[in-house]
């Protein structure tokens, strides 16, 4: 019923996420739209996790320049470069420290510029930085973009940390250009500068190999931390943000809903502090075909079995047989939305037109980790 | 009797139900954790309406998402109509927009599986 290969791939990436940690990437076209929705869903993230006000403001402005910084060059592409080079932006928690990294397109001879912009403000101390801040802005040197490296040196102050930035080329015109802010939310022991530039460095590779995968799995959209209706509502509002109003927007949507309350009802492992079910969601779609949707979450042995029991059902029915069956749960007042119904999973398949493809593995003892797969078909291909 | 206000948030829908000014309507998204919960009061309105109706209730659903734990309680909301039309005409007015062939397609299932009449309109 499932491809192996797959499991392995949606547990690796939920795998890279520690518990009480959070990973959101989203991969493509930015628009206005899009990223206010980021930004409410990211903030949203960072509000259950951390208590001190101040550094939620920082995290928020380093992510507002951040995005500006993509959308900012994204226009100074022509449409093919920013379509088939999409943009990534990534937040993620990692025990007491954010990380939030931009990925976009620059041209070639651009790169040494913004190299020398990025090892003066890494080779500023504090108060230096803050000097450097108020000359930059005094002597209004802006350029076409609006940036002097003001967003740059602002990033780099709000963080109290060096920025790590990066070079991959692409092409013989662009290359992608990773710029990573940590930004820590405790005053513990102040590392070692070589030790911090290390840790930087690394978390940076990592991020790079993540948006490698992505790239290669053609995923879209990433969600990898604790599912509840907020976050549901902000991915649902990027997705809308994302495309035209079609049928296969609206089925997209109606789907992943399913999925992601699904993981939110029934998930286990949940937690009461952050409020919400861990968990991965992740969204693909090479290039104008098909998308294909896919959740993962911890559930306990009973429900497991319960699940398996009916997504074989489901799966045995065919079209007409499945939404007779959708039809009597309806109106079964006793069977309630409960999971034993099946009423969101028989939703699934009617509207995926397809089979659903799914596997369990045993984690830990007692322990499942559920993986779901739909397809929502573009009609607009 | 008094008439049902409740505004629409992000994840429920506005839901108009007065009889003084002949208006019923549920309206936006509905896509709430806890569908139960929501539309219990609704259908608990309707249900003490359904005694001493208007001689007409046109009751308009011009909803843009609706998730299956609300679908389920949709029906439930469209059965206590079916008691109000014991008592007076009732008419289910279900909107659509053009390309959302699954809102379409879930409205035909009700009108299917409900005694009430139904007129769908296309937006």
């Amino acid at each position: 019923m499932f491809d192996d290969n797959l499991f392995d791939k949606a547990f690796n990436l939920f795998s890279r996420v520690e518990k009480q940690d959070f990973e959101y990437v989203y991969r493509g076209y930015f628009t206005h739209n899009i990223t206010k929705k980021i930004l409410v869903l990211a903030d949203s993230n960072i509000q259950k996790s951390v208590e001190r006000t101040t550094i939620q403001k920082r995290i928020y402005y380093i992510m507002v320049e951040g995005l500006q910084n993509i959308t900012r060059h994204q226009d100074d592409l022509d449409n093919n470069g920013a379509d088939k080079y999409p943009g990534i932006f990534a937040i993620q928690k990692r025990k007491e420290r954010y990380y939030v990294t931009t990925g976009n397109l620059v041209l070639n001879d651009k790169i040494p510029a913004l190299k020398k912009k990025i090892t003066k403000i890494n080779s500023l101390e504090k108060d230096e930085l803050k000097k450097f801040h108020k000359e930059v802005l005094r002597a209004g040197v802006i350029s076409n973009k609006g940036g002097a490296g003001l967003g740059l040196i602002e990033m780099s102050r709000k963080s109290g940390n060096k920025l790590v930035a990066s070079f991959e080329l692409v092409n013989e015109e662009y290359s992608y250009f990773y710029l990573q802010t940590q930004i820590p939310t405790t005053n513990k022991e102040k590392l070692d500068s070589d030790v911090q530039d290390l840790k930087l460095r690394k978390s940076l590779i990592s991020i790079k190999k993540l948006h490698l995968s992505l790239i290669i799995e053609n995923i879209i959209l990433y969600f990898n931390g604790f599912f509840n209706q907020e976050n549901l509502l902000s991915l649902l509002a990027i997705i809308k943000g994302r495309m035209h109003m079609s049928i296969t927007t609206i089925r997209l949507s109606n789907v992943m809903v399913e999925m992601i309350q699904n993981i939110i009802k029934h998930g286990a492992q949940r937690s009461e502090e952050i409020n919400g079910a861990p968990g991965v969601f992740f969204l693909r779609q090479k290039e104008n075909s098909d998308f294909t949707l896919t959740s993962g979450n911890y559930v306990e042995n009973e429900d497991a079995s319960e699940l398996k029991d009916t997504l074989t059902f489901i799966n045995s029915k065919t079209d007409s047989q499945i939404s007779e069956y959708y039809d009597k749960i309806l109106l079964d007042i006793e069977l309630g939305d409960s999971k034993k119904s099946g009423l969101g999973l028989s939703d699934l398949r009617i509207k995926s037109g397809k089979k659903l493809e799914y596997s369990f593995h045993e984690v830990e003892k007692g322990i499942h980790f559920y993986i779901l797969q739909t397809t929502v078909i573009n009609l607009k291909k | 009797m008094e008439p049902l206000i409740i505004k629409e948030t992000e994840d429920t829908p506005e839901i108009i139900f007065d009889p003084i000014d002949d208006i019923f309507k549920i309206s936006k998204i509905s896509v709430p954790e806890d569908a139960y919960e929501f539309y219990e009061p609704i259908i608990g309105w309707l249900k003490s309406y359904a005694n001493k109706p208007n001689d007409e209730t046109i009751v308009e659903f011009d909803l843009e998402y609706v998730n299956t734990a609300s679908s389920k309680q949709l029906i439930q909301v469209i059965l206590a109509l079916e008691e109000v039309a014991r008592n007076g005409n009732v008419v289910a007015k279900w909107y659509y927009e053009e390309i959302d062939e699954d809102m379409q397609a879930l409205g035909e299932r009700y009108a299917k599986l409900v005694d009430v009449k139904f007129e769908f309109i296309e937006i």
